[in-house]
């Protein structure tokens, strides 16, 4: 009586469906212990997807199961029960009675519902102009940064949580004043979000008009702290100037430059990078006349060019006889005839502009490629030796003593926990690499000599599912 | 007679609650007593009538920021974590107060112990000292990519209500008057859609429901990011379940278990009812070891997003307002 119960149940399950997708009957069902699963072999192939990927199947493809080819899905342990042409019904038994599944819910939920970066931390961009309607957040002439909520005088604590303190509730404090709340943050260039906290509650800054989502039902206000200005001087009777450049896809219209004295200006967050730029005066495009770096491209127009970043000085002793040195590294494409070192003092130097990151190099002495002597870390790429150096590195790993050593390497979630990429230099009683990382949480381990330890001197680790443990290491922005 | 069987019942309940109190690990008709503590903490202090708190989110989990002596950072409001539960990464140094073998689940909580903290607190409210255990959560922080102190459990605010707001991002922690309510000067929010009791049993919430008319207790898990359903009840249940997708993962030890997320309508909390409910379907047998009782089903963030909720620990009342 059961049985007949349950068949009726799908059916009538099955005829909603029948009527819910009339052009589509593909579903799943679980029943009796027992996954259902029918393919409409007349569903698009984003149909057949659909539902392949519900049944645990993503990788099949779609077009020769509808040619009738089951093999693969007999393979993942189904066995079809009916097939008129058309629809193909097949079951498997539901093997979930295993006492195996975790103690607590986020056990199970962290690995099914994924989610992406770190939310309230914008991503990365070339560039960043900002916008108030009324200017609550700026630079004091000491270069702090002054962040300034009108108003809420009433309001018994006032808190400024962002991107720059960790969203922290408890950190930063804002100080009554007669006309509002001001809080004071030594701020990096760069792209930052925040919110002020009234009372407990969150509140985004209604005169910043750049804001984005915070994922959760409200939105971060958006804050660029400066790091170049753009500067013309004369041209007393123009009456608008603007700068546009690659890093912002040459729109004239957008960062306007403000007369101050005898010079027209514009503040900006520029990322790393070289970009090209030109002035805009009164409809008529002309270079920097105070930058002499410019670049003519195949029409024939001049721009002028900016390179921002840390300056490496790249130098290699020795090699006297060589007729050129060049340096080439993936901070380059690898292109060996593009940065020439010049002979200084019976060494081959070159200072070389670069974007923060992690970068492989060689010298290259007369077309023989060789790696930085004066450089012991070294990366590995395509089983090729390379020196390696991080700019704007922030984090150093030391490993103290091993002074018997022969090799310490590195890995960890940064590199795919490759244990032949990255090795660490010896310096005075330690074993150094230093890297830039992306902020968040990293797990490493070192290598020394082939065997794998946790870092001694680091106090934080977690246990891994190797049953042995990785060290930890939390990055800020 | 009469008096004897009283006299007996009265005995061997005594019997079962001396048991309990000392009881380090055990299994009494059905409820698990992981561990049972004697010494009781002290009660929290806190200079407030209603306590705002912003909170922080990370995937669907509820984050409230607390400090452990001087240290400030992330916890998960976790009502389904009796009492405060720390980070080992950051917190296995502590020193031990007795050795942990609550649910004897193998190869997972292996490296639990209980250790005393002093000077807790979360915003104004200040706890002198208080029992914690000490446990690996890497998964969340890994999951999330978020630094997780901790979870707070319900112990926690077992002399206070708390409600919860997950639209606008704040929870207030409510001192409440002589008969365990909120005192009506204080109340935020009026008239709940949802009000129904709950049983606090080994300090984690059951609430009563059904589905499809068949009663089922549901523990409520504020650190349960889906809603959650024992594959054996389900079957009773829901005979007949359309599953959006099927998952395997690796459990206990190193071995797969398999979780199917299905849809179901006809939940019904209190006399609320509640439809399209996402559900992942897998055997919570160790969840229900972990709670100290076994459980139908988990309602997690699907349940919660539902409306602003509060959970008043001394009248064991659970309301839900409807978001302004």
């Amino acid at each position: 009586m059961r049985v007949w119960r349950l068949i009726l149940l799908v059916f009538a399950l099955l005829l909603s469906d029948v009527i819910a997708y009339a052009q589509n009957r593909n579903n799943l069902i679980a029943a009796k212990d027992e996954f259902i699963l029918l393919i409409d072999l007349r569903s698009s192939k984003a149909e057949m997807d659909t539902i392949l990927k519900r049944a645990g199947m993503p990788g099949l493809s779609a077009s020769k199961i509808q040619k009738g080819d089951f093999y693969h899905i007999y393979k993942e342990g189904w066995k079809m029960i009916q097939n008129n042409g058309k629809v193909v019904q097949f079951k498997k038994p539901i093997t979930i009675n295993h006492d195996n599944a975790p103690s607590k819910p986020f056990l199970i939920t962290t690995d099914l519902i994924k989610t992406e970066g770190i939310p309230g931390y914008p991503g990365e961009v070339s560039y960043g102009v900002n916008k108030f309607s009324r200017v609550t957040v700026d630079e004091l002439p000491s270069g702090i940064t002054r962040f300034f909520l009108p108003g809420n005088t009433d309001a018994r604590k006032v808190m400024l949580s962002g991107s720059f303190n960790t969203w922290s509730l408890t950190k930063t404090s804002m100080l009554k004043t007669d006309s509002g709340w001001i809080s004071d943050v030594k701020l990096q260039p760069g792209i930052y979000a925040y919110k002020f906290i009234v009372n407990g509650r969150w509140m985004s800054d209604k005169y910043n008009l750049l804001h984005e989502e915070d994922g959760y039902n409200g939105t971060n206000s958006i804050y660029y702290r400066y790091n170049y200005t753009f500067q013309l001087a004369g041209y007393n009777n123009a009456k608008k100037v603007s700068v546009a450049g690659s890093f912002n896809k040459w729109n004239a219209n957008e960062i306007p430059l403000v007369k101050n004295g005898k010079s027209w200006r514009a503040e900006i967050y520029l990322n790393d990078g070289m970009f090209t730029y030109r002035f805009m005066v009164d409809g008529n495009w002309i270079t920097d006349p105070a930058n002499t770096k410019k670049v003519t491209d195949e029409k024939g127009v001049a721009t002028s060019v900016i390179n921002l970043g840390e300056t490496i000085n790249f130098s290699l002793k020795g090699y006297a006889d060589a007729k050129k040195v060049c340096v080439a590294g993936s901070f380059n494409g690898w292109k060996p005839n593009q940065l020439f070192l010049k002979r200084v003092n019976n060494e081959w130097v070159l200072p070389v502009t670069m974007a923060a990151g992690n970068y492989q190099y060689k010298f290259i002495a007369d077309n023989k490629w060789i790696t930085d002597p004066s450089n012991n870390c070294y990366a590995v790429s395509d089983g090729i030796t390379n020196s390696f150096i991080s700019v704007g590195a922030n984090h150093t790993f030391r490993l103290k003593g091993y002074n018997n050593a022969q090799t310490v390497r590195i890995a960890g979630d940064f590199n795919n926990w490759d244990p032949e990429q990255y090795t660490m230099g010896r310096k005075g009683d330690e074993w150094v690499i230093s890297m830039r990382f992306k902020p968040g949480k990293h797990h490493y381990k070192y290598i020394v000599d082939g065997n794998w330890i946790i870092d001694p001197g680091n106090k934080l680790w977690e246990p891994n599912q190797q049953g042995t443990n990785n060290s930890i290491i939390w990055v800020d922005k | 007679m009469r008096n004897l069987y009283i006299y007996v019942i009265i005995l061997l309940l005594s019997a079962g609650i001396r048991q309990s109190t000392y009881a380090m690990d055990g299994k009494i008709g059905g409820i698990y007593f992981p561990q049972a503590y004697d010494d009781p903490d002290p009660d929290p202090q806190g200079d407030f009538k209603t306590l705002v708190i912003p909170i922080k989110r990370a995937g669907n989990l509820i984050i409230v920021e607390a400090k452990v002596d001087s240290v400030a950072g992330n916890f998960v409001l976790d009502t389904g974590a009796p009492h405060l539960v720390l980070n080992a990464t950051y917190f296995r140094d502590m020193p031990p107060i007795m050795n942990q073998e609550s649910g004897g689940i193998n190869g997972e909580v292996s490296n639990t112990f209980t250790t005393e903290v002093t000077n807790f607190s979360i915003f104004d409210l200040y706890y002198k000292r208080l029992k914690a255990d000490v446990t690996d959560l890497s998964a969340i922080e890994n999951g999330r990519n978020i630094k997780i102190l901790g979870l707070l459990g319900t112990r926690l605010f077992s002399k206070f209500a708390i409600t919860v707001d997950v639209i606008q991002n704040v929870m207030y922690i409510h001192k409440l008057d002589e008969d365990g309510f909120i005192p009506a000067s204080e109340l935020i929010y009026h008239n709940p859609f949802l009000k129904t009791t709950f049983k606090l049993m080994n300090d984690v919430i059951f609430l009563k429901g059904s589905v499809n008319k068949n009663t089922t207790w549901f523990a409520f898990d504020t650190g349960a990011e889906t809603n959650l359903l024992d594959y054996r009840r389900s079957k009773k249940i829901l005979p007949v379940m359309e599953v959006q997708s099927t998952s395997t993962l690796t459990g206990v030890g190193g071995s797969t278990f398999q979780v199917l997320t299905a849809k179901f309508d006809n939940l019904i909390i209190g006399d609320q009812a509640f439809m399209k409910n996402r559900v992942m379907v897998t055997n919570l047998d160790n969840i229900g070891k972990a709670y100290g009782h076994s459980v139908d089903g988990i309602l997690g963030y699907d349940f919660f997003i539902r409306g602003i909720f509060t959970i008043n620990f001394v009248k064991k009342e659970f309301e839900m307002y409807t978001y302004k």
